[in-house]
């Protein structure tokens, strides 16, 4: 699932910068309800304040932010008092630093406790937080570029028919950047393997599929794709034109791919 | 028995309407005597899943000044085949294609489900999308390069048979030719000299060729087909424009110390909308301009090339002290209007450590329902999302952004139509009934919204003019018809249409019905629209007193200290900036914009809403704050030292990490959806950041009363602003005192 990630923002150059977000994290777009309630109003002297912007529930009327018959999470503290001062864990925290607060006592540790429900149902596909790490990649062999280029070199024979010289040689010109590419080690294993993604919807006619993948390389890596990429959307527009009898892919056998546009 | 909330929000769900009365006073007196008007927040093309459109064109009512639409509210004679028009009374026969109809075979528009529908109308020979990019080259290296990279990905983004062109511009404007053979060649212009959109047209070689011996002809139209030269299909100059953007260089123009770079953004906004005027009226086009600093050259120049003049604050503009804001104002003004004259948008992609002029050109997109974008840098993750999202899809995979918007009013007898605030023009159009007070933009029952998503709302005012003591109308309801003609993505020409209505009350023998069926937040939202109008066309501190007048006291505490009223400690254009996204949002993101929400994350239970107000802040909490603008997440005491110290990280105390976690996935829902992309600060106690947050809630306990009397907990707020309790017995002791 290397197409759902989050990177952090660019801190140095813009201040708070949000995390960024992949194509596939943005589209698939959010599950979860929106926060929308708002918290109690403050009390205008022991009357009955009006319902609060926003709060449907006209019934909470409590100052203080505690809580209605709301269990606790799970753990050894049944304290009801409102700091947390939980006791003892029984076991030291390893940490040797001396984590003081400033008025020189030892800081107590948070209370434990195993996984509990703490927050709302998450949302759909699997995401890590902002900021955090990048989505462990898969542990797959790397592609082979000659099974990527064999399905390209196919698919632009088969355009030479109808579609310009001009353009044709275009896209030729970047299919050999991408190999050049590939092949000096500049991309990284993530859009060689969505390249390899685009190639095997092309072969299975799938025209809509390999745009998309077209476009969230094009958004989440334009640094390494930018140059040759737009060949690969043109190739494929052209493609899907094309009456299905001019286009037949071999199926995968280690054919040398043919020489292009020379 | 349905309550007001679950009317309000059926009916807002349905046709994206929310009145601030859903009573209305029978009487033109006693509106008045309300304080806040007879007036709606209305979102014209709210997302509809469930809402298929119908593909045949309107009925509407034959009397000329009428011409209303058939919808529920009509009454409707089967047998004879006639419906009575709701708002003029017209008996009206239905067309042919209607003879199959009965009491059991009813057209979708009469049935009060659909008193929102959406017809597709054929039209005309299909019109092509256009996007105009305007690109600053005045930028440094590492900007331009994230900015080329930005281009080329929006080409993939792009509709495949949008046209697309290109202008860059520095010292020069440069129109990019982008046929597919050969040399690239572009045209130059200076970027001092202001030109007409016909100098313009016939230097890019656009006019007919002129036939001799006719003189005194009207002015040629443009030739289509030279146009195109300047703007092509998308689809089949990417690979050309993707090397063109790739091969853009710097302004050559060397920049001398102490100086800024000579920027024509004035010439090259007017080229660009002078090469659409004469051929694509009319059609859906986005001019987008980039730009990485302030015009400084030629009409329109915000700030000279000297480094040491600084750019205008809001101080300079009190002392009257900006050299260039009038003249450049009414430059953009002028423009932004021949622009929406013309039916296409101007977006702003501003990004620069300093200002940019947003405070002059920001009529560019205000009046043609374009974007304003503010970020630091176009390498920045809040650019190019935010970018990204202009071409976003909806739930059908369209994109959202809809073009070439008219929306029109009619009102039944008892009503006439003030105004409206939000993105549009005036269309001019007089009738019965347009009012002659005016709201807003008004003087006109149509404005025009060049630009338009499913989220832009407009506030719309309304004027009871029924005479006092006249008897409340027989069937009692008030009606208003809103008829939104547009171009949708797919550049299929659509006409939405909603018609609602409410009931009068006689405000005399009903007050306290009407009383309950104010909505406190719709009021709310527009009257904050209301105070931003003015604030932007008359003195801010009258402002502020008319808005302590009007009583809705929490929402008015927030809104007075907000960036869209207070312009303290913001730039001009960061005032600017908000008040463009206020006055277009709909009502949830607007309320949150003037009164943030604030989340609390703690060990006591799920997360939950807390006041805004600074005994929320505690040190075993954390806090999530969502301004609109900014999504905070602030640390309390503790929490930050339990993380400093690395609990998370350790397998007993696993719910320590999740609770850390909480506040990070809700706010990344946000960060994935919100259009423009907010701020992120990740801050906690006695971090600089935190500043966000303690400038935000109410300083119920500041250094001035953390001694006294109350035992409130929570961290006193370094001010001298007012708190809440303050700030509401000083409104008390006004109400009462005035006799209005």
């Amino acid at each position: 699932m290397d197409d759902l990630f989050v990177k952090p923002g660019n801190q140095e150059r813009g201040w708070n910068d949000p995390p960024q977000f992949s194509y596939g994290l943005q589209v698939a777009g959010s599950t979860r309800s929106p926060l929308t309630k708002r918290g109690p109003p403050p009390p205008a002297a022991g009357l009955q304040a009006p319902p609060p912007c926003g709060d449907p529930s006209p019934d909470q009327q409590a100052t203080s932010p505690h809580l209605h018959g709301i269990t606790p999470p799970p753990h050894k503290m049944t304290t009801p008092t409102h700091r947390i001062t939980p006791p003892p864990s029984g076991v030291t925290p390893p940490l040797s630093q001396a984590t003081s607060s400033p008025c020189g006592s030892r800081l107590p540790p948070p209370p434990k406790g195993g996984p509990c429900p703490m927050s709302r149902p998450p949302s759909g596909p699997d995401s890590k937080a902002p900021c955090g790490p990048r989505a462990e990649p898969d542990p797959q062999p790397e592609p082979d570029l000659q099974a990527v280029s064999s399905v390209l070199a196919e698919a632009l024979e088969a355009c030479r028919q109808n579609v310009s010289r001009q353009v044709c040689e275009d896209i030729a010109k970047r299919l050999r950047l991408l190999e050049d590419s590939w092949t000096s080690g500049r991309l990284s294993s993530t859009v060689k393997r969505r390249m390899n993604a685009l190639t095997l919807e092309m072969k299975s006619s799938h025209w809509s599929a390999a745009d998309d993948i077209h476009r969230s390389l094009m958004v989440d890596h334009v640094t390494e794709v930018s140059q040759w990429m737009v060949g690969i959307k043109r190739l494929i527009a052209e493609t899907r034109n094309l009456s299905p009898e001019l286009l037949a892919f071999s199926p995968a056998d280690p054919v040398q791919p043919e020489p292009v546009g020379n | 028995m349905t309550t007001y909330q679950e009317f309000i929000q059926q009916n807002e769900d349905r046709d994206g309407v929310r009145f601030s009365w859903n009573l209305w006073p029978s009487s033109r007196l006693e509106a008045t005597r309300l304080v806040v008007p007879v007036s709606c927040l209305f979102t014209p093309l709210k997302e509809r899943p469930d809402l298929p459109p119908v593909q045949y064109e309107p009925v509407m009512c034959g009397r000329a000044n009428c011409k209303a639409v058939l919808n529920p509210l009509c009454q409707v004679d089967f047998r004879a085949k006639i419906w009575a028009c709701n708002f003029c009374f017209q008996r009206n026969p239905f067309p042919p294609s209607y003879a199959g109809i009965s009491d059991v075979n009813q057209p979708a528009e009469l049935m009060p489900q659909f008193s929102t529908i959406e017809y597709v109308v054929q039209r005309g020979p299909v019109a092509p999308l256009i996007f105009l990019y305007v690109v600053d080259t005045c930028l440094e290296e590492e900007d331009l390069q994230a900015l080329r990279e930005s281009l080329q990905m929006s080409l993939s983004l792009l509709p495949p048979n949008a046209l697309v062109g290109l202008i860059t511009f520095g010292r020069m404007v440069q129109v990019h030719e982008l046929s597919c053979e050969g040399i690239a060649k572009s045209y130059v212009f200076r970027g001092t000299k202001e030109l007409s959109s016909k100098q313009i047209q016939e230097m890019l070689g656009l006019m007919k060729p002129a036939v001799s011996g006719q003189q005194g002809r009207p002015a040629a139209p443009q030739d289509p087909s030279a146009t195109c030269r300047f703007l092509q299909p998308v689809h089949r100059v990417d690979m050309n424009l993707t090397d063109l953007l790739g091969e853009l260089q710097r302004d050559p123009w060397p920049v001398p110390q102490g100086k800024r770079p000579l920027r024509s953004t004035g010439v090259a906004l007017s080229v660009a909308v002078g090469l659409l005027e004469g051929a694509f009226p009319n059609t859906g086009a986005r001019v987008m301009l980039f730009t990485g600093g302030p015009p400084t050259q030629g009409p329109g120049m915000v700030v000279g090339d000297e480094l040491k003049t600084p750019i205008r604050s809001w101080h300079d503009i009190q002392k009257d002290n900006a050299r260039h804001l009038k003249k450049s104002s009414k430059y953009y003004d002028t423009l932004a209007n021949r622009t929406a004259v013309n039916g296409h948008s101007i977006d702003i992609y501003a990004c620069a450590l300093d200002q940019t002029g947003l405070l002059e050109m920001k009529c560019l997109s205000n009046l043609t329902g374009g974007h304003i974008v503010m970020g630091d840098s176009f390498n920045t993750s809040l650019f190019k999302q935010t970018f990204q999202r202009v071409f976003s899809k909806d739930y059908s995979g369209e994109f959202r952004m809809a073009f070439g918007g008219t929306m029109e009013v009619k009102t039944s007898r008892e009503l006439k139509v003030c105004g409206a605030i939000g993105p549009c023009v005036s269309l001019g159009a007089k009738g019965p009934s347009v009012s002659e007070n005016e709201m807003g933009v008004g003087g006109t029952s149509q404005w025009k919204v060049c630009s338009l998503n499913p989220s832009t709302t407009l506030a719309m005012f309304f004027e009871v003019v029924s005479q006092h003591n006249a008897p409340v109308p027989q069937g009692g309801r008030g009606a208003i018809q809103f008829v939104t003609q547009y171009q949708h993505s797919s550049t299929q020409r659509r006409i939405r249409v909603t018609t609602v209505a409410r009931n009068w009350a006689d405000a005399q023998s009903q007050i306290q019905h009407i009383e309950s069926s104010f909505d406190q937040e719709a009021s709310a939202v527009i009257m904050a629209r209301l105070g931003v109008f003015r604030a932007e066309s008359e003195e801010g501190p009258d402002v502020l007193r008319w808005l302590d007048r009007q009583l809705i006291r929490l929402f008015m505490f927030h809104l007075r200290r907000s960036p869209f009223l207070q312009v303290f400690n913001n730039s001009p254009d960061e005032s600017s900036y908000y008040r463009h996204h206020f006055v277009r949002q709909d009502l949830t993101q607007s309320l949150i914009m003037v009164q943030p929400m604030l989340y609390s994350y703690s060990f006591h239970g799920p997360p939950e809403p807390v006041l805004l107000d600074s005994s929320s802040i505690l040190p075993d909490r954390i806090l999530l704050m969502d301004t609109f603008f900014q999504l905070v997440i602030y640390h309390g005491e503790t929490i930050a030292q339990w993380r400093k110290a690395g609990y998370q990280e350790m397998a007993e105390y696993e719910n320590f990490k999740q609770l850390l976690q909480a506040p990070l996935d809700d706010a990344q829902e946000i960060l994935q959806t919100r259009f423009p992309m907010p701020r992120y600060v990740d801050t906690e106690h006695g971090g600089s950041q935190a500043r966000f947050l303690l400038s935000k809630v109410n300083p119920s306990q500041t250094h001035n009363n953390s001694n006294g009397w109350t035992q409130e907990p929570g961290a006193p707020i370094l001010t001298d602003d007012v708190s809440l309790q303050v700030f509401m017995d000083h409104l008390k002791k006004l109400a009462v005192s005035s006799s209005t």
